[in-house]
C-alpha cells in the first residue's frame, strides 16, 4: 500500500483507550462488557464509539463476567467478532468458561488489564489474574505499553482467527502502569487494517443452514483425541505467530519479535527476566546501570502461551545468572515464588549451558518497581554470579538486605 | 454503509389449543427438528417436550443447551438428535449464551454479514439451571430484550445427576438432597420458586406463559407466540421425569394434565403489551391433590397432614388464577379427611373429582 494514501494519526491515549480503538479497527461485532477497574475504561470508550455511530456492534451489558463469557462464546460460536475484558476477580468469576471457549475453538478476544486478586484487591497490577488461567487454552501474553497494546490486539485477532488456530487470546496489559499511562500511538489507516486482518469465518457456526451440534458430551475414549486436538492447535499456532508479525512489520511499519524482548544484552552476564510494563522501568534502570560498567540487560517475555520454549533456552543459555520478576504469587510453588521462574527453569533443563536462576518477588500488590530496586536485583545477580552459586530461590524485595 | 433491515419470521397459530394429546391435528408442522436416536428415558417429559418446542419453531431455528438432562443424555457424541444448530453451554450460561447468540445475529444481518430471516433462537435450560444457577444470566438476557425464547423444561430437580434438589422441587417431593427421615417425615420442606412469576414481574416486557406436555397444541402455541413476540419470552413448561417422579412410564402426559387439574401446576400467560395476566386457560376438571400425588414414589412418604399442606398450597393457586374452589377441595385441606401415601389406594377411593 502507497504510503502517501494512507491516513494514519498520531494520537496520545492510555492503553484502555488504546485497546478500545483496536477493538473499533477490527470492526467487532459483538461486545460484552461488565464493570470492574482498571479495564473498565476500555469499554467506556466503546459505548461512547458505538454510541456515536462511529462502531456498529451490538454492546451488551452482561450481569457478570461469567456471563460476559458465556455471551462472548454464544456470538462467536454464531460467526460473529467478539471482543470482552475484565480485571483482577473479574477474571476468576469467568473461569469456567476459559476452557469451554478454547475447547470449542472459538476465537474470543479478551483485554485484560491486570488487577491485584483479594486480597488485598487494591486496584495495582499484579499477573496473577491472568495467569492462574494460562493453561486453558488461550493464547496470551503481554504488552508493555499502549502503542504495543493496539498492536498486540489486532495481532490476537490476525492470529486467534487464523482457520490452522482457532484459539481465543487473551491480550493482557498491566493495570494502571499501562492501562491509564497516557502515551503517544500511532492509529493506521483502516485500509491497513483491512490488509491485515481478513473477515472473521468461523469454519462451523451455528448456521441454521448448515445445523451443527457444538459441545455434544462425549466418551471418556473420546476425550484424548480432543484433548489433542487443542494441544496441537497451540503448538500450531506458533509459526502462525511468526508469519502475521512478519506480516504486520510490512504493512504498519512496526517491528516485533513475537517471543522475547532483548534489551542490552548482547555483551549481558546478568539479566531481568520479565512481563509487562515493569519493563519500561527496567530499560531506564539497565541504562544507568550500563554507564557504570554493570552488563546487565533484559529478556522481555511477549507471549507466554504458547510458551517459546526453545527461544527462551537459546536466549537465557547465553547469561550467567538470570533474576525472574514473577509479579505473579505462586504460593507454595517450587520456588515459593512464582510461577515464571518454574517455566523459565523448565525451558532450561535440556540447555548444556544454564544460567543461575532465581526469582524476585517485586510489584506484589500492583507496586511499582522504583529504580532503586533494580538497582538492589542487580546487586543480588551480581553477587551470585561472584558467588557461583545463589543465594536462595526467592527473594521478596523490600524485605531484604 | 447503510444498516440492513433485520427480518423476523411470524409464525402461525395452531387450531384447538385446549385440546388433549391424543387429539390429532392436521395442521402440526411435518418437521422434525428434533429427531429419535438419543438416550433419554422412555416416557421423558423433556424430550416430549423437546419435540414439541422445535417442531412449533421449525427449521430456521438455533437451539441452545445448557448442561442438564437434555444436553447429557441428547449429545452422545457424534450422534445428536438435533436436525438444527445446537450448541452445549455451560449450566450457569443459559440466559447469557443465548443473548450472545442472539446479539450476533443482529449484529451479522445489520452489518450484511448473514442474509435471511432472524432465527428462532431458542434455550432449553433446565430448572436447575434456570431457578439457580443460571437464574442471573436468564434475568439478564430477559432484561436486556434479545430477541429469544428462553424455556425452563421444568422437571423440577436436577435429574440429569442423580434426582436432587432444585428451588423447582415441589414441598414434600423427595430427591437424594431431601430425603424423608425422622426428623424430616415430609422430605422438602421448602416451597418451590414461583419461577415464572418472578420473570414475568421482573421483565414485564417480555412474553411469558407456563404450560404443560399435557397441553401439546397449548404448548406450542406459546412457544410460537414466544418466538413472534419481538424482544425476550419466557416458557415454563411442566416436564415430568419417570426416574425421578417414580411413576408409571406411558403416563407422562397424564402427569402434565393432573398436575394441571389439581390447581399444582398453574396454567397462564403475561401479557407484555396490557401489562396483565390472562388466567383463561382452564382444565376440564379439578381435582384433589392427592389424586396427582399417589402416582408418584416421590410422594410415597407423605402422611396426611402432608397432603393437606399441599392441597392448601394448590388452593392458594387457584384463588391466585381466580378460580372460586369446590368445596370438595377445602375439606380437602382438612387432614382429617385425608389418609398417608402409604395408604394410597384408600387415597384413590375417597378422591373427588370435581
Amino acid at each position: 500500500m502507497a504510503t502517501a494514501t494512507l491516513t494514519k494519526k498520531k494520537v496520545r491515549i492510555n492503553g484502555c483507550v488504546a485497546s478500545a480503538q483496536a477493538a473499533k479497527y477490527a470492526d467487532v461485532d459483538v461486545i460484552a462488557a461488565y464493570p470492574i477497574r482498571p479495564y473498565t475504561a476500555t469499554m467506556m470508550a466503546l459505548a461512547q464509539m458505538v454510541a456515536n455511530g462511529e462502531l456498529d456492534a451490538e454492546y451488551i451489558v452482561a450481569d457478570s463476567e461469567h456471563s460476559q463469557l458465556s455471551i462472548a462464546h454464544g456470538a462467536a460460536s454464531s460467526g460473529a467478532r467478539v471482543f470482552t475484558g475484565s480485571s483482577g476477580v473479574g477474571v476468576h468469576f469467568a473461569y469456567e468458561l476459559y476452557s469451554p471457549i478454547s475447547g470449542s475453538r472459538m476465537p474470543v478476544q479478551m483485554m485484560i488489564a491486570d488487577r491485584t486478586l483479594d486480597p488485598p484487591g487494591d486496584f495495582g497490577s499484579e499477573h496473577t489474574d491472568a495467569l492462574a488461567t494460562r493453561d486453558m487454552g488461550w493464547l496470551m501474553g503481554w504488552s508493555c505499553d499502549a502503542q504495543e497494546a493496539f498492536d498486540n490486539h489486532l495481532l490476537a485477532f490476525r492470529i486467534g482467527e487464523d482457520p490452522r488456530v482457532l484459539l481465543p487470546q487473551m491480550v493482557c496489559q498491566d493495570g494502571f502502569f499501562v492501562s491509564h499511562i497516557t502515551a503517544d500511538v500511532e492509529l493506521p489507516d483502516s485500509g491497513q487494517v483491512k490488509e491485515f486482518l481478513p473477515p472473521y469465518k468461523h469454519p462451523y457456526p451455528l448456521d441454521p443452514r448448515h445445523p451443527v451440534s457444538h459441545g455434544p458430551q462425549i466418551m471418556p475414549e473420546q476425550g484424548p483425541p480432543l484433548q489433542l486436538e487443542r494441544a496441537r492447535a497451540m503448538e500450531g499456532a506458533m509459526p502462525v505467530i511468526e508469519q502475521a508479525h512478519e506480516e504486520f512489520a510490512k504493512i504498519f511499519g512496526r517491528t516485533y519479535d513475537p517471543w522475547l524482548e532483548e534489551f542490552m544484552t548482547d555483551d549481558a552476564e546478568v539479566v531481568f527476566f520479565l512481563q509487562g510494563a515493569h519493563g519500561v522501568t527496567a530499560r531506564h534502570a539497565i541504562r544507568h546501570m550500563r554507564s557504570r560498567g554493570v552488563k546487565v540487560g533484559m529478556v522481555r517475555l511477549k507471549t507466554i502461551r504458547p510458551y517459546p520454549t526453545d527461544r527462551v533456552m537459546e536466549s537465557l543459555s547465553r547469561f550467567k545468572v538470570v533474576g525472574v520478576i514473577e509479579t505473579n504469587m505462586g504460593l507454595g510453588s517450587v520456588s515459593s515464588g512464582g510461577s515464571l521462574y518454574a517455566e523459565a527453569c523448565a525451558a532450561l533443563y535440556e540447555s548444556p549451558k544454564r544460567p543461575l536462576v532465581f526469582s524476585f518477588m517485586a510489584g506484589m500488590g500492583g507496586e511499582a518497581i522504583v529504580l532503586k530496586e533494580f538497582y538492589w536485583m542487580t546487586n543480588k545477580m551480581l553477587d551470585a554470579q561472584k558467588r557461583g552459586s545463589i543465594e536462595k530461590r526467592t527473594h521478596w524485595v523490600g524485605f531484604e538486605e | 454503509m447503510p444498516a440492513i433491515e433485520v427480518q423476523r419470521q411470524m409464525l402461525p397459530m395452531l387450531e384447538s389449543p385446549n385440546q388433549g394429546a391424543r387429539f390429532y391435528n392436521p395442521d402440526l408442522p411435518q418437521t422434525e427438528p428434533f429427531v429419535p436416536g438419543h438416550r433419554t428415558c422412555a416416557g421423558c417429559g423433556p424430550s416430549i417436550q423437546y419435540r414439541m418446542t422445535s417442531k412449533a419453531s421449525g427449521d430456521n431455528t438455533i437451539l441452545v443447551g445448557p448442561t442438564g438432562c437434555m444436553y447429557v443424555a441428547n449429545s452422545s457424541y457424534l450422534c445428536t438428535p438435533y436436525n438444527v444448530p445446537w450448541a452445549h453451554t455451560q449450566i450457569g450460561s443459559a440466559g447469557s449464551f443465548t443473548a450472545g447468540v442472539a446479539a450476533a445475529y443482529e449484529a451479522m444481518i445489520r452489518k450484511g454479514k448473514w442474509k435471511g430471516a432472524f432465527p428462532n433462537i431458542i434455550c432449553e435450560a433446565g430448572d436447575g439451571s434456570a431457578s439457580d444457577i443460571g437464574l442471573a444470566s436468564i434475568s439478564g438476557a430477559l432484561y436486556r430484550n434479545h430477541d429469544c425464547l428462553i424455556i425452563c423444561y421444568d422437571n423440577e430437580q436436577y435429574a440429569n445427576t442423580g434426582i436432587q434438589a432444585s428451588s423447582r422441587t415441589p414441598y414434600g417431593g423427595m430427591t437424594t438432597f431431601s430425603p424423608p427421615g425422622p426428623m424430616v417425615p415430609e422430605a422438602k420442606t421448602l416451597f418451590p420458586k414461583d419461577l415464572a412469576r418472578m420473570m414475568a414481574a421482573g421483565h414485564p416486557h417480555c412474553y411469558v406463559a407456563t404450560a404443560s406436555v399435557g397441553y401439546p397444541i397449548d404448548l406450542m402455541n406459546k412457544v410460537r407466540k414466544g418466538l413472534n413476540h419481538k424482544g425476550a419470552a419466557y416458557l415454563m413448561i411442566y416436564t415430568p421425569c419417570q426416574k425421578g417422579f417414580v411413576y408409571e412410564t406411558p403416563r407422562s402426559i397424564d402427569l402434565g394434565r393432573l398436575v394441571v387439574e389439581c390447581g399444582l401446576y398453574p396454567i397462564w400467560e403475561w401479557n407484555p403489551e396490557h401489562r396483565e395476566y390472562d388466567y383463561s386457560f382452564r382444565p376440564q376438571s379439578m381435582r384433589p391433590v392427592s389424586e396427582y400425588l399417589k402416582l408418584q414414589g416421590r410422594f410415597g412418604h407423605l402422611h396426611a397432614e402432608h397432603i393437606a399442606t399441599l392441597q392448601k398450597f394448590a388452593n392458594q393457586q387457584w384463588s391466585m388464577m381466580g378460580v372460586e374452589l369446590p368445596e370438595a377441595l377445602v375439606r380437602a385441606t382438612d387432614a382429617k379427611n385425608l389418609v398417608a401415601m402409604a395408604s394410597a389406594e384408600a387415597a384413590a377411593a375417597v378422591a373427588q373429582t370435581v
